[in-house]
């Protein structure tokens, strides 16, 4: 082999595609400046986000047993920077589509984006680091990707320009300031302790045999489950959710709910995947993975049980999910992180629908009280019903039994391997939470209230066209997210298919 | 002929009567028709003279389980669906009378062909699932029944106490049914008999076979005597609740408070006959338990015996049939719990047959009479069978064949039940002994009371009642069974039911003993009231059922009541107070939660992650070094 290393772009497809809308969209504004607002540029990065979710889907689909590789490294064979199983490429398809759907709804979202091409670009910006991080297993790619992916979305946060917008950004990005100082202190420790600059198993199993070196690489996985944890908005990282769901507008907040989950559990599956293929019994690393999962699932529900405001909730039932992705890696094995991919990706599927729903019926400017929703399924069933679906499945409860199916699926791996700790908290949080999913659930399905409450006074004061307003590119993400839900409850084996 | 015609019609006429209940004349058309037609089918079944036909069903495999859902066809069962098949129709055309001006008689008609069907049912069935669907059925239709007449507080009361007692008996019959297919590994009567009745069959073979006896007892585990006696028991605890024997007695004698049309098909050729098929059908596997035996022959030689006495005494002469139908179903069952293997199930088969036919003669006639005297009390009804002279007939022949005066249907039913259990007693396998002189007694009482059933309807009275309006198809579906009643006897020629030859001997003892129980009723003269002459003190006693009823509510109501008293309370204030105190917990945890995460400030989460580290750290290398 004469070259450095392989290349091969339809394998990188699924960064380069977002990566090369970001070039797009900006000689486009180069060229046109501000040319209707930038406007255009929102369909142009959807059509490319959507292009490269389908080459990411092949991966997940494909015949090929073998993962795809590119980047690879003449001198350790084997070695490849950017290593693309099913996984992976389930998880890189969720990402672009989640962005997709982000993109949608910032594109109906009043009022519209001051500049459509600094959103995109911001947007498919952090995306390509999203999908990068997803397949890269050397640690400098990992780490600038997983940065790529963070420091746009602040961008996008402060970029509305409101207070709360500007407060929810500058508490983001001081807590990704903070989250990447521990990251690069996490990798600089495994580098340590391992040796090499990659997330391998077989120098993990290595540097496992020696106590000095053990105790360092507990130290680096410490230090990188709570550089992640911020963006996984895990307990005790997660103070910055509510917050800057509130204060973003709701395509950034989808972003921040479903896309930016899922690259956050790519970026922690790599070194997560080092100590599964090892087969270590490593108690430190499942207490470091199982104390921020416990921490995460019961606060998360039980303060979600007392939001009032639909997005806090969704915010703190974020912080909740975000526990539940970390029960089945509590187990440390390869059925563990498929559940976790599995329910990461259910998840997602679930919020951005409700996400896109709140879109619809105008959650920005009217009712931002749970009462405000009151028989919204009689008033509007194209957003209540999907709505009410997305809950079910967030909940478990049938219909949407693909919510019960991911998680029964996440607490098989650690009831397999003895985690009691995890198992209880995670029973716990599903009692509480079918409470807290079916308060907002009984209310869209209630009655009329006996007098308006003050959010419907406001949406009744926009006129009748206040349900029409949000326009068709939310109507798209409601009507495909529901068909994805729906689909994957009547056949679940269809989702767990594309896991490997 | 396909058997589920037989089950399939009346249950289609109870849908299609639903249907039409409105309509009294499309409702009255539909039970006739299909009672006619069932009528029909049920002689071609008995002419057909099927031997030992099993008709599959739509056969269920339920892990170990086989549930063929089978009926069975066999002389006995035809002749036994043909009679029910007859009362059934005898019951829909005198209802279409009797319930003319009622506005609910659609409901009534389509209540009781779903009664006939669950009957047939029972009587065809080959299979134990297919027995419990059919018996639980008629419990149902039984509650609706002797509910009819709802806005009677008396009604709804002896309804609910017919479904309270029966379902308290069932218990024992659904476990039965329940253990005894688990056992055989198959609900096909053929099977369970097949399986319980050499219990110790397999643990013969597997040593014979050469393995050890310890595991040869753990290999065949299940069937064994002790568990097929417990069985049993439970069985006839479940027969015992739905044919009113003691200590379920009490129910029947309320349940008249029902239309007379359907008293007459409850006591007659359904509900309380059921538990003699289910055991009839059983019987090899019954006869080899002489627990189950003794169980049986104790309960139902006192029953037979009090119900007589208490049927005796009645004021009421309907709750007087009602006891005496008590006192008869014991006497059919007696002859299961004595006769030996070899004699077989057949002679009280043949009572249930013949009482069957008397029975609802007796019901129908005295509906009639009770119609025209205005009351079903003795003294109301007293010289009421002048109203016609088919009455007459009807009450001649039917109480003569209710004493058991030999050569009419009765007579020669119950001389077979002694004759087999005199066999019992020879063979001093079981209650023989103590159910032959129980039987003679109780033929003597049985003697008595009907002297005096037909000594007060036939009374000479000076006004003669009338009663206008009795359309022909009465007094021809009395005549049919008065004509059945008398040569009914004649059945034994068939060969439908097994049973042995009835020397001279038995002949003359049963007369002699019915002379003596006339004679006793006759001590006051022809014009008195027997009971009045000789039980004067006892009536009130008899009507109250010996105050039954208040013992079931102080021993079984008022414990039951305290004891769900006490399991509220906890359920309530121990069990719920933790319920209520997680969600009160919850709550305050959310709440703290949302207090903790009020200050917005950046420096706040950069804290709690700096923090969150510090913890993470700490444990990480706590829990490894």
């Amino acid at each position: 082999m004469s070259t450095l290393v392989t290349l091969d772009p339809l394998v990188l497809a699924p960064a380069l595609a977002p990566a090369l809308g970001v070039v797009l969209v900006l000689v486009g504004d180069a060229l046109g400046p501000r040319r209707a607002g930038g406007r255009w540029a929102l369909p142009v990065a959807a059509v490319v986000l959507v292009v490269g979710a389908v080459l990411a889907a092949r991966g997940s689909f494909g015949a090929e047993a073998e993962p795809l590789r590119s980047l690879c490294l003449p001198a350790p064979d084997g070695a490849c920077l950017w290593t693309a199983g099913p996984r992976t490429s389930s998880l890189q398809a969720g990402i672009l589509l989640a962005a997709a759907a982000a993109l949608a709804l910032l594109h109906d979202g009043r009022p519209r984006p001051r500049d459509g091409a600094v959103t995109a670009a911001l947007l498919l910006a952090a995306t390509t680091g999203g999908v990068a991080v997803a397949a890269a297993r050397d640690l400098g790619t990992w780490v600038v990707a997983l940065e790529l992916a963070t420091v746009p979305v602040v961008a996008l946060v402060a970029l509305r320009g409101t207070r709360g917008a500007a407060h929810a950004g500058l508490s983001l990005l001081v807590t990704s300031l903070v989250s990447f100082a521990l990251l690069v202190l996490g990798v600089a420790l495994w580098l340590t302790a391992t040796g090499d600059a990659t997330f391998s198993s077989a120098t993990v199993a290595t540097a496992w045999e020696d106590p000095q070196r053990r105790a360092v690489l507990v130290l680096a996985v410490t230090v990188l489950v709570s550089g992640v944890g911020f963006k996984l908005s895990l307990v005790p990282f997660h103070a910055w959710t509510p917050q800057a769901y509130t204060g973003a507008d709701l395509g950034t907040a989808l972003y921040l709910a479903a896309a930016s989950k899922l690259s956050a559990l790519a970026a922690l599956l790599a070194p997560v995947a080092a100590f599964a293929g090892a087969g270590l019994d490593a108690p430190a690393v499942v207490t470091v993975l199982a104390v921020p999962a416990v921490a995460s699932l019961l606060l998360g529900t039980v303060v979600a049980l007392r939001q009032d405001d639909p997005l806090r909730l969704l915010a703190w039932s974020t912080i909740a999910q975000a526990g539940w992705v970390l029960v089945p890696l509590t187990a440390l094995d390869g059925a563990g992180m498929r559940a976790s991919v599995a329910y990461v990706l259910v998840y997602a599927a679930a919020t951005a629908v409700a996400f896109a729903a709140l879109g619809r019926i105008g959650a920005g400017a009217g009712a931002r009280t749970l009462e405000g929703h009151r028989g919204l399924l009689r008033r509007d069933p194209l957003a209540a019903g999907p709505l009410a679906l997305a809950l079910l499945v967030l909940a478990g409860l049938p219909p949407g039994v693909v919510g019960l199916v991911v998680k029964i699926l996440a607490l098989g791996p650690p009831v397999a391997a003895g985690v009691w700790p995890v198992t209880a908290a995670g029973i716990l949080a599903v009692v509480v939470g079918i409470a807290v999913y079916l308060r907002w659930f009984a209310v869209l399905l209630g009655g009329p209230p006996d007098r308006p409450a003050p959010g419907e006074q406001a949406a009744s004061a926009d006129g009748p066209g206040t349900a029409r307003r949000s326009g068709r590119s939310t109507t798209a993400v409601l009507v495909l997210g529901t068909a994805v839900l729906a689909l994957t409850s009547a056949l679940p084996h269809l989702l767990l298919g594309g896991l490997g | 002929m396909n058997p589920w015609l037989l089950v399939g019609l009346p249950a289609l006429a109870a849908a299609l009567g639903v249907a039409v209940r409105r309509d009294d004349r499309l409702a009255r058309v539909v039970a006739v028709v299909a009672a006619g037609l069932t009528g029909l089918g049920a002689a071609v079944l008995w002419a057909l003279d099927d031997r030992g036909a099993i008709t599959g069903g739509p056969g269920l495999a339920a892990g170990g389980l086989s549930i063929p859902l089978d009926l069975a066809v066999d002389p006995t069962r035809s002749a036994m669906a043909a009679v029910v098949a007859l009362v059934v129709l005898a019951v829909q055309l005198y209802s279409t009378w009797y319930l003319a001006t009622d506005d609910r008689y659609g409901q009534f008609a389509a209540t009781v062909s779903l009664f006939a069907a669950a009957m047939l049912l029972v009587v065809l069935s080959g299979d134990l699932v297919l027995t419990l669907v059919g018996w639980e059925v008629m419990g149902w239709c039984s509650y609706l029944l002797i509910g009819h007449w709802s806005r009677r507080a008396t009604a709804r009361r002896a309804a609910l106490k017919a479904f309270l007692v029966t379902r308290v008996a069932d218990i024992g019959f659904v476990l039965a049914v329940v253990g005894l297919a688990a056992g055989a590994r198959s609900t096909s009567i053929a099977d369970v008999v097949g399986a319980w009745r050499r219990p110790g069959a397999c643990i013969d073979a597997a040593v014979e076979g050469g393995s050890a006896l310890g595991t040869a007892l753990t290999a065949c585990a299940a069937p064994d005597a002790n568990l097929r006696a417990v069985l049993l028991v439970l069985l006839v605890i479940g027969v015992l609740g739905k044919s009113a024997q003691v200590p379920f007695q009490d129910w029947l004698a309320d349940a008249m408070e029902g239309p007379t049309p359907a008293s007459a098909l409850i006591h007659a050729a359904t509900m309380v006959a059921a538990g003699t098929v289910v055991i009839g059908s059983l019987f090899e596997v019954f006869a080899a338990s002489p627990t189950a035996r003794w169980f049986l022959g104790v309960s139902v030689s006192v029953t037979m015996l009090l119900a007589a006495v208490l049927a005796f005494a009645q004021s009421d002469l309907k709750r007087m049939l009602a006891w005496s139908t008590v006192s008869q179903v014991a006497v059919m069952l007696s002859a299961l719990a004595t006769a030996p293997l070899a004699a077989g199930p057949g002679a009280g088969l043949l009572h249930l047959w013949s009482h069957a036919l008397f029975k609802s003669l007796l019901f129908l006639a005295i509906g009639w009479a009770a119609l025209a005297a205005g009351g079903t009390a003795a003294a109301t009804l007293r010289g009421s069978a002048a109203a016609s002279p088919v009455l007459r007939a009807a009450f001649l022949a039917g109480f003569l064949s209710l004493a058991g005066v030999p050569l009419v249907v009765g007579g020669l039913s119950k001389e077979h039940v002694i004759a087999v259990a005199y066999d019992g007693a020879v063979a001093a396998d079981g209650p023989g002994v103590l159910v032959l002189v129980s039987l003679v007694l109780t033929s003597a009482v049985t003697a008595a009371y009907s002297t005096r059933g037909y000594l007060v309807l036939t009374a000479h009275v000076r006004q003669r009642p009338v009663l206008a309006g009795v359309p022909p198809v009465v007094p021809v579906v009395l005549a049919v069974l008065v004509a059945l009643t008398v040569v009914g006897g004649l059945v034994v020629l068939t060969g439908a039911f097994a049973v042995g030859e009835v020397s001279v001997f038995w002949l003359v003892l049963s007369l002699l003993v019915v002379g003596v129980g006339v004679g006793v009723a006759l001590r006051g003269g022809f014009d008195r009231d027997p009971a009045e002459v000789l039980a004067r003190r006892f009536t009130p006693a008899a009507d109250a059922g010996l105050g039954v009823d208040l013992l079931y509510r102080r021993a079984v109501a008022r414990p039951v009541l305290r004891l769900a008293r006490v399991v509220a309370f906890v359920d309530t204030e121990v069990v719920d107070a933790y319920v209520r105190g997680a969600g009160t917990a919850a709550r305050v945890a959310g709440w703290a939660g949302t207090r903790l995460h009020r200050g917005q400030r950046p420096s706040a989460g950069v804290g709690l992650v700096l923090g969150g580290v510090v913890v993470l750290a700490a444990v990480g290398v706590l829990a490894w070094s």
